[in-house]
């Protein structure tokens, strides 16, 4: 390819291929990047038992521990957020004789930016700073500086100095001496006050690696454990306080044993006296087991005859007969089911032919759009040279891919770039004349059945609950983008019983009017918090049964009505209008719901709480994979405000996201944790499994589950159905066009 | 792990196994699961492929010879016998499409790798595909019996969806036997050793470092 020829699109192709080596080379490792840890330390992040080392993990690795010890318990999910950034969400356990119920549970979340690499020649280690429990209650609070250096391939040490809790012994000054007090009332914010205050302790591990999988670890660590060891002087807030025995030293010791690629499993003594042990893992979006996935070989362009073999085909005129389009669409059609692909509509004319695909199997859409162009060249007559894929979403037309027949032909199975350079990604034309819709691709019924799990953590009471059941779930789609569609569920067993919130029994619960609700709730109608009067419910449920109709008014407009049981706990109606061109990076977006909550366990009951709801939405791709989201209005409690969500998203089909929401409900009446914020997660299966499909998995983890912010969750919002074969995503996957 | 979890990990093995049934096109093709732990799902889903790989690699298999024979007498078109020497399989591909100097052959179950002449330029459906190799200098000096150096260039599919590069510098020299031509390549720390055969046409060629080494024998032209 030219210079000249290099529009912004194959700029932006050959930057995503270019670090090469990173993905597919085992271990040659940059010089720019940012030192890799091997050893997660008990605060799920890289380092040695209960102090940090100056260490990443690679870029977007996800990682889970679960760690056990008489000083608490903890389990944490991570995310190396950026090269440079990871960050830690952790949940635990820790006992306190002050509480009745004998312990506390904890959330925190902790932060690291790597600030300078580790020179491979010279004296400069790795440089990282970090906050620990930065936000809310503070328990484990502490800051910390820390200095890495490799002193041998098998031996890596780390010094730095920690404020709060890793300075709660051993302490040698202060650079500003009024450390803030732990926020001792809703928590959920960010703990300025306290960040590299008060007195600092130095602090000291050593990690040598003894054989491949086995390291084994000691450090220095200035935390005394003054809360779980009962020493009041030095805790800071007396409901922390425990009995456990005083650690007789400050050096911890211990193991991490390397399972697998992603397991890990550790074990450690705190200060000479109490035992511990732990698990991690780690999953990396770019790594996946089958990195090309296993579906089947795609059928190859098929190039055409001669003019003198076909001259009937090369005129055009076949196109005057009128049994030519039927046959070819039903052949076209076959063989793209084949190939998990629906032909929902096509346009023939002599020189050129536009087909409508649902893709039901490829996470990425320009692997359909590729296949689909050589079935074409294998199913249309020669003289048809203009090929046009249009990706079908939710029923509505949402991109068209433009191509010469003879460009395909041409670039066959050669660098990706080159294909993309001369097609053409455009907004699909909503009404084209001459659109002849497949016979028996509507009205088209499908169900399912399958069992399901559903859990609930994070509950101070019962960590984990859980219910597992059959749901049957079935759906009529009427007309391209008219679906009525439903699912019922029968619980079997579980431990997930009906419960009221507070100190209520069911009954007394039930009893209570709006009002009464509202008024033990600091002034705010239950519209979240009682999520548990709808479990245990050993009735057939119906999580939703609604009908939605899809539509494309304009060729950058999409609109939705959903009517219906929306959702576990609402039912009622929901609009949705979006703006999005296909290349756009910005979409704008406008919703309104009129719900009403759903009894707790009649399926087709209602409860007297009604609203109205209704958001306006921006939408922004930054680009190298980041999705902002703004949006800005009503929600469930009548409480008006704004969410920001910010996602990082994988050509494979990962996303890590994490949102925030403030109304204008106070913290008091919020309550605990101040303000709505969580991650979500999906996961591909065919990232997991290689076969294709378009499933994921994951779910959302909010931190707190309480009544502002929260909205009415309806399914099949626009933004995320038209996007993924909008440009952003498109040209993410477009690797995968000749796969 | 307390109980509780040990019971959850037993449970979700059972999960996996136990395949739901329904409809021909799954409606919950794209449908995200309700729970949290089905990320330890698909991590599970990752252990369960990569035994089931390892299962179907030691699966025995006729005589590539017994092969060969029952493939040229059912297909009359060109046929190629591929062994990936890694995993220890060999199977007889029928050429599928042919555009200009590249052919497509493939296995009954529709696993593809694609030649231009002697030389492999791609694969599909193994798992750790070569999407295209851009090797035009290096077989044009192999063709002609002559020695040289030349840029090799391989793009791979990566986890995350992409195509990504790997470029090799190669030297082509004759081989320790008659005919034999030898490409020797290295670049980002990894180095293969090709050769060829093209007047009997067979070749010993690296696909990629998930792949290993494959051998090629034309059958019928």
């Amino acid at each position: 390819m030219t210079k000249a020829r290099l529009t912004p699109l194959t700029r932006r192709l050959l930057a995503t291929a270019l670090p090469t080596a990173v993905a597919l080379v085992p271990a040659g490792a940059g010089l720019a990047d940012p030192m890799i840890g091997t050893v997660t330390n008990r605060y799920g992040l890289p380092g040695a038992i209960d102090t940090p080392s100056a260490e990443m993990t690679p870029d977007a690795t996800l990682g889970a521990v679960l760690g056990y010890s008489a000083l608490g318990n903890t389990a944490g999910l991570s995310f190396q957020i950026l090269p440079r950034v990871t960050g830690v969400l952790r949940y635990g356990k820790f006992d306190s004789t002050e509480e009745e119920r004998g312990y506390v549970r904890d959330r925190s979340f902790d932060i690291r930016v790597s600030l300078l690499d580790e020179s491979p020649d010279g004296w400069r280690p790795a440089v990282a700073v970090g906050l620990q429990d930065a936000i809310g209650t503070g328990f484990y609070a502490s800051e910390y500086v820390v200095a890495t250096k490799t002193l041998s391939p098998r031996l890596r040490v780390s010094a730095g100095l920690g404020w709060g809790r890793l300075a709660s012994s051993g302490g040698i000054g202060s650079l500003i001496d009024d450390r803030g007090a732990p926020d001792d009332e809703e928590g959920g914010t960010l703990n300025t006050d306290q960040w590299f205050r008060g007195e600092a302790a130095p602090f000291l591990n050593i990690q040598w690696k003894a054989t491949d999988k086995l390291t084994l670890l000691a450090e220095y660590s200035g935390d005394d454990y003054a809360c779980e060891t009962g020493d009041a002087d030095s805790c800071p807030r007396d409901v922390w306080l425990s009995d456990e025995e005083p650690l007789s030293t400050n050096i911890n010791v211990g193991l991490s044993y390397q399972a697998g690629q992603n397991y890990q499993i550790g074990a450690y003594v705190l200060g000479g006296k109490h035992f511990g042990i732990q698990a991690s893992m780690t999953l990396n979006p770019r790594q996946a087991p089958f990195p090309s996935g296993l579906e089947k070989g795609p059928a190859p362009v098929r190039l055409r005859p001669a003019v003198a073999a076909d001259p009937d085909g090369w005129s055009g005129a076949w196109a005057q007969d009128p049994t030519a389009q039927p046959a070819i669409q039903q052949a076209l059609g076959d063989a793209l089911r084949k190939e998990g692909q629906v032909l929902e509509s096509m346009v023939l004319t002599a020189n050129r032919a536009e087909v409508r695909i649902r893709n039901n199997r490829y996470v990425q859409q320009a692997e359909a759009v590729g296949r689909t162009a050589r079935l074409m060249t294998r199913a249309l007559p020669p003289s048809v040279e203009t090929l046009v894929v249009t990706s079908v979403e939710g029923g509505m037309p949402v991109s068209s891919v433009t191509m010469r027949r003879s460009d395909v032909e041409r670039l066959e199975n050669t660098e990706v770039g080159q294909i993309a350079s001369v097609a053409a990604l455009t907004d699909a034309d909503p009404r084209p004349a001459g659109l002849v819709r497949s016979p028996d691709v509507t009205p088209r019924f499908q169900w399912g059945l399958r069992p399901y799990l559903s859990t609930g953590l994070f509950d101070p009471d019962e960590p984990f609950r859980f219910e597992v059941g059959a749901a049957a779930t079935a759906s009529y789609e009427l007309l391209p983008g008219l679906t009525l569609k439903g699912t019922v569920r029968q619980r079997l067993f579980g431990n997930a019983e009906q419960d009221a919130p507070g100190d209520f029994t069911v009954d007394e619960y039930l009893a209570l009017t709006d009002e009464e609700i509202a008024a033990e709730n600091n002034g705010v109608y239950r519209v979240r918090s009682d999520g548990r009067m709808y479990s245990g419910n050993d009735k057939p449920r119906v999580p939703e049964l609604t009908l939605a109709w899809n539509a494309h008014p304009t060729s950058t407009v999409y609109t939705r009505v959903t009517v219906g049981l929306l959702e576990n706990m609402y039912g009622g109606v929901s609009g949705e209008v979006l703006w999005k061109p296909v290349n756009s990076p910005l979409a704008l977006g406008a919703e309104i719901n009129r719900v009403r909550k759903r009894d707790y366990t009649d399926a087709f009951e209602f409860l007297d709480y009604e609203v109205t709801t209704g958001h306006v939405s921006a939408y922004y791709e930054f680009g190298g994979g980041f999705v902002g989201q703004l949006d800005v209005g009503r929600y469930l409690a009548g409480d008006d405000g704004a969410t920001v969500t910010l996602t990082r998203e994988f050509a494979s089909g990962w996303s890590v996201g994490a949102y925030a929401t403030k109304t204008n409900l106070s913290a008091e009446e919020y309550g605990e944790g101040s303000f709505d914020k969580g991650i979500e997660i999906k996961i591909p299966l065919a990232w997991a499994t290689g076969m294709p499909s378009k499933r994921t998995v994951g779910g959302s983890l909010s931190s707190l589950n309480r009544d502002g912010g929260r909205r009415v969750r309806v399914d099949d919002r626009l933004y995320e159905t038209v996007r993924d074969s909008h440009s952003t995503k498109m040209y993410e996957g477009w690797g995968k066009f000749w796969r | 792990m307390n109980r509780p979890m040990l019971k959850l990990a037993s449970a979700l093995a059972v999960m996996a196994v136990v395949a739901g049934c329904a409809s021909r096109n799954n409606i919950n093709e794209d449908e995200p699961s309700a729970s949290p732990f089905g990320i330890a799902r698909a991590a599970l889903g990752q252990v369960v492929a990569q035994r089931q790989q390892a299962q179907a690699a030691s699966a025995p298999a006729r005589s590539p010879q017994d092969m060969a024979a029952a493939a040229l007498a059912a297909n009359p078109g060109p046929l190629i016998m591929v062994g990936l020497e890694q995993s220890g399989t060999t199977q007889v591909m029928a050429m599928t499409g042919q555009n200009g100097g590249m052919r497509t052959y493939m296995t009954p179950n529709e696993q593809a790798v694609i030649m231009r002449g002697f030389m492999l330029t791609g694969t599909r459906g193994l798992g750790h595909d070569l999407s295209v190799a851009e090797a035009a200098p290096s077989a044009a000096l192999i063709q002609a019996g002559r020695s040289g150096t030349a840029r090799r260039l391989m793009r791979y599919y990566s986890g995350d969806g992409l195509e990504r590069p790997i470029d090799f510098t190669c030297r082509i020299g004759p081989g320790p036997n008659a005919g034999v031509m030898v490409e020797d390549c290295e670049g980002h720390g990894l180095s293969f050793q090709n050769s060829y055969l093209p007047s009997a046409g067979v070749s010993r060629q690296w696909i990629g470092p998930g792949l290993g080494y494959a051998t090629i024998q034309v059958l019928r032209d």
